[in-house]
């Protein structure tokens, strides 16, 4: 059976952490196919037949494509502000669709029962009006204007505040959150999920931050994160099916979903459906 | 007391909940194990060779076993959770101890591997966790059938709160938890203690606060 | 997935497994099916998904008289309809949105469950009343040709109620004679390991010859 190319081998997608490369190298795989990530000056990915792939450094983290990029990787421009802290998270294993570990980050509402006490609780469970859209000058999905109650926004937080959020999209596995700025307002902090797809069912996340925090251990504020996203890995590891349903009939979003809604209806544009179900079985 | 903590080690989890059930402030020094491996690092190689965490100090003294830590917070604010009223109960929960090591080995070491990409053979990790369930399952069984709740005693022990963690989190390993109904009463009996606290992976138990009233305001559309 | 069955009661757990308030994961020939006791006693099977983001819902919560998902509390009734969905606490939720429902009933302290509510009530296994349920690691056909087993479990009188859920895994709803005293009952549950020890072995010589 032969397949067309499938577009998401033409992306970019996070393999390692550049700091943290072992002598011998990362064994790794992308896309079902192994890959070794070395070390050196420049570091290099290899695939198991010996073919060099194209490699970019960027955000802490070694990116590669099995295919041709287009593009150079999304321009995220907070990284490169004076002042921010650059948070390494480092890496958790999940056993769900890439796509799924995305669609949950864009996702609020799960906050109060999966985040509880920490970025939502009950009785604030309602979610308002927000706005979403797919900008087609840049090809990325946005979603501005969210807010919502949290009990400890962040590790520097010390009561709840109401929250504001923008989500954007800007690659089939990788996204960004822009979120209130407790240090520094005025300012939005930068918290990324970068996912490497190691099989349509099987994910390494890389999660990473810019933030404005001059109080607060490195340590913490890797911990927590680790902590948000260790939260969500067991729901991400219990949705049924495991791919990410594209079929309209399969899941019910109501309007707290929208992001969800634009992200699934982008995927489908692009025909980026590595990791999705196409039809319901 | 000063405890070296990893947010996501069950091991530093059970001095925490031990601590949050006895009433013991802990003073936490979060430890950088991933990405950064800082448990290997000189420093705290200096207060455990074995590079392991938790690490509690307190004065002149250095735990670096999580049973040790339990049994150390018990006896100084909360005796009854030694459960050694008497011979039979006091080797229980000896015996319960040194099979949390087994739980630490197995199901730990199969969400090492499964969860942190750590090296190991999952699934024999993985088989070694199902054994361990299943002769926890059995004896928590024998214990339901004599009207009792938990592991070694007729009130939770530092043996309870030892099995918990990696037992509730077998499911970060790729172990199932669905073939033991009464290792779920038992995680549930221990989730509903007053003091309980979570770590991530281990959900919060909606149903002990009532459903909330309406007390927003309307929707416009 | 739809969770087929024919229109006869298959046994799913026991009733002491299920105290008020709680769910669990049933595991069943054709699926896992949410099983859950509301806070009244009342007790109700659904589809183990919700139709939302497709979360299973045996890791959900029970208040009151519906079951939640841990994912975004929605929750639903006995008849598996949704009753509300946090995220729009003033929204009634539209009547499409419903977890699949299956009959349930218990008797004699074993919980049974059924596609379609059979004509006639589970068996009521007089004489006997129920120890464990034991899930193990061969298949049903190998162990008992999936029926139910009669025999003596340290020296007591049992009947395993069998049940193959899929792969090669059995649950076994154990029961044992109802004037069995405790001692014999912990005798029973030690002897039913024994006997899950036979039947992968059995299994494991299977698989090789």
């Amino acid at each position: 059976m032969t397949m067309d190319r499938q577009p998401m081998i033409d992306q970019w997608y996070p393999v390692a952490l550049a700091s943290q490369l072992p002598a011998g190298g990362r064994a790794t795989q992308l896309m079902g196919t192994p890959i070794t990530v070395l070390p050196g000056e420049p570091i290099r990915v290899v695939t198991a037949d010996g073919r060099d792939l194209r490699i970019t450094v960027r955000y802490g983290h070694v990116w590669t494509s099995l295919g041709d990029p287009a593009k150079e990787l999304f321009d995220i421009p907070e990284a490169d502000q004076p002042g921010r802290r650059l948070v390494e998270v480092g890496v958790v294993r999940v056993r769900c669709s890439p796509l799924r570990a995305v669609e949950n980050f864009l996702d609020i509402a799960h906050f109060p029962f999966v985040h509880t006490d920490i970025l939502g609780a009950e009785p604030h469970t309602e979610v308002g009006k927000y706005d979403v859209e797919i900008r087609e000058q840049e090809d990325e999905v946005w979603a501005t204007k969210v807010q919502f109650y949290q009990p400890q926004a962040a590790k520097s937080a010390t009561g709840g505040i109401t929250t504001d959020y923008m989500y954007r999209v800007p690659a089939p596995t990788s996204t960004v959150l822009y979120k209130t700025c407790p240090a520094r307002p005025g300012e939005w902090d930068v918290i990324t999920l970068f996912v490497q797809p190691l099989t349509e069912e099987l994910c390494d996340v890389w999660p990473w931050m810019a933030l404005f925090d001059d109080e607060t251990a490195l340590t913490d504020l890797i911990h927590f994160q680790q902590m948000i996203f260790l939260q969500d890995r067991s729901i991400l590891e219990n949705q049924i099916p495991r791919l990410l349903p594209l079929d309209p009939g399969r899941e019910i979003p109501t309007r707290a979903d929208l992001t969800s809604v634009a992200y699934r209806r982008w995927l489908k544009r692009h025909q980026f459906t590595y990791g999705a179900q196409l039809v319901a079985q | 007391m000063i405890l070296y903590d990893y947010i996501l080690s069950p091991d530093a989890y059970k001095v925490r909940l031990m601590a949050a059930l006895a009433g013991v402030k802990l003073n936490l020094r979060a430890v950088d194990v991933h990405p950064g491996r800082e448990h290997e690092s000189e420093p705290l190689r200096a207060l455990n060779p074995a590079g392991s965490i938790p690490i509690l100090l307190d004065g002149d003294l250095i735990l670096t076993e999580s049973a040790a830590m339990l049994v150390y917070l018990a006896r100084l604010e909360a005796p009854t959770w030694l459960g050694d009223d008497n011979a039979a109960n006091a080797a229980r929960v000896q015996q319960w101890l040194a099979f949390s090591r087994r739980l630490t080995d197995h199901l730990g070491g199969a969400r090492a591997t499964e969860m942190l990409s750590e090296p190991g053979d999952l699934p024999a990790l993985q088989r070694a966790g199902t054994l361990d369930l299943r002769e926890l399952e059995a004896a928590l069984t024998e214990r339901r059938i004599l009207g009792q709740t938990f592991l070694a005693s007729d009130r939770p022990t530092v043996a309870d709160i030892a099995c918990f963690p990696y037992v509730a989190l077998a499911p970060d390993g790729g172990v199932s938890l669905d073939p033991y109904p009464s290792i779920r009463l038992w995680t549930r009996a221990i989730r509903m203690l007053p003091g309980f606290i979570e770590m991530p992976g281990i959900h919060r138990l909606h149903e002990l606060k009532p459903e909330p009233l309406s007390t927003e305001t309307p929707e416009t559309v | 997935m739809p969770v087929e069955m024919h229109r006869d009661w298959i046994p799913v757990a026991l009733s002491a497994d299920l105290p008020a308030a709680t769910v669990v994961p049933a595991h069943t020939p054709s699926g896992i099916l949410a099983l859950w006791r509301s806070a009244s006693g009342k007790l109700t099977a659904l589809a183990d998904r919700c139709p939302h983001r497709g979360m299973r819902l045996s890791y959900g919560f029970v208040r009151g008289e519906a079951l939640s998902c841990i994912y975004h509390g929605w929750s639903y009734g006995r008849n598996g309809q949704c009753q509300r969905i946090p995220a729009h606490p003033d929204l009634a939720p539209p009547a499409a949105i419903k977890a699949a429902n299956y009959a349930a009933e218990e008797r004699n302290g074993v919980i049974w469950i059924a596609q379609e509510e059979p004509e006639t009530p589970p068996p009521a296994l007089e004489g006997f009343k129920p120890l464990r349920s034991i899930t193990v690691g061969a298949d049903a056909e190998l162990i008992a040709g999936s029926r139910d087993v009669r025999m003596r479990l340290a020296g007591i009188d049992a009947l395993l109620l069998i049940v193959g859920t899929g792969g090669s895994e059995t649950v076994a709803h154990v029961m044992v004679d109802a004037a069995a005293s405790e001692v014999e009952c912990v005798a029973a549950s030690r002897a039913a390991e024994g006997w899950r020890r036979d039947c992968e072995r059995l299994g494991r010589k299977d698989l090789a010859s």
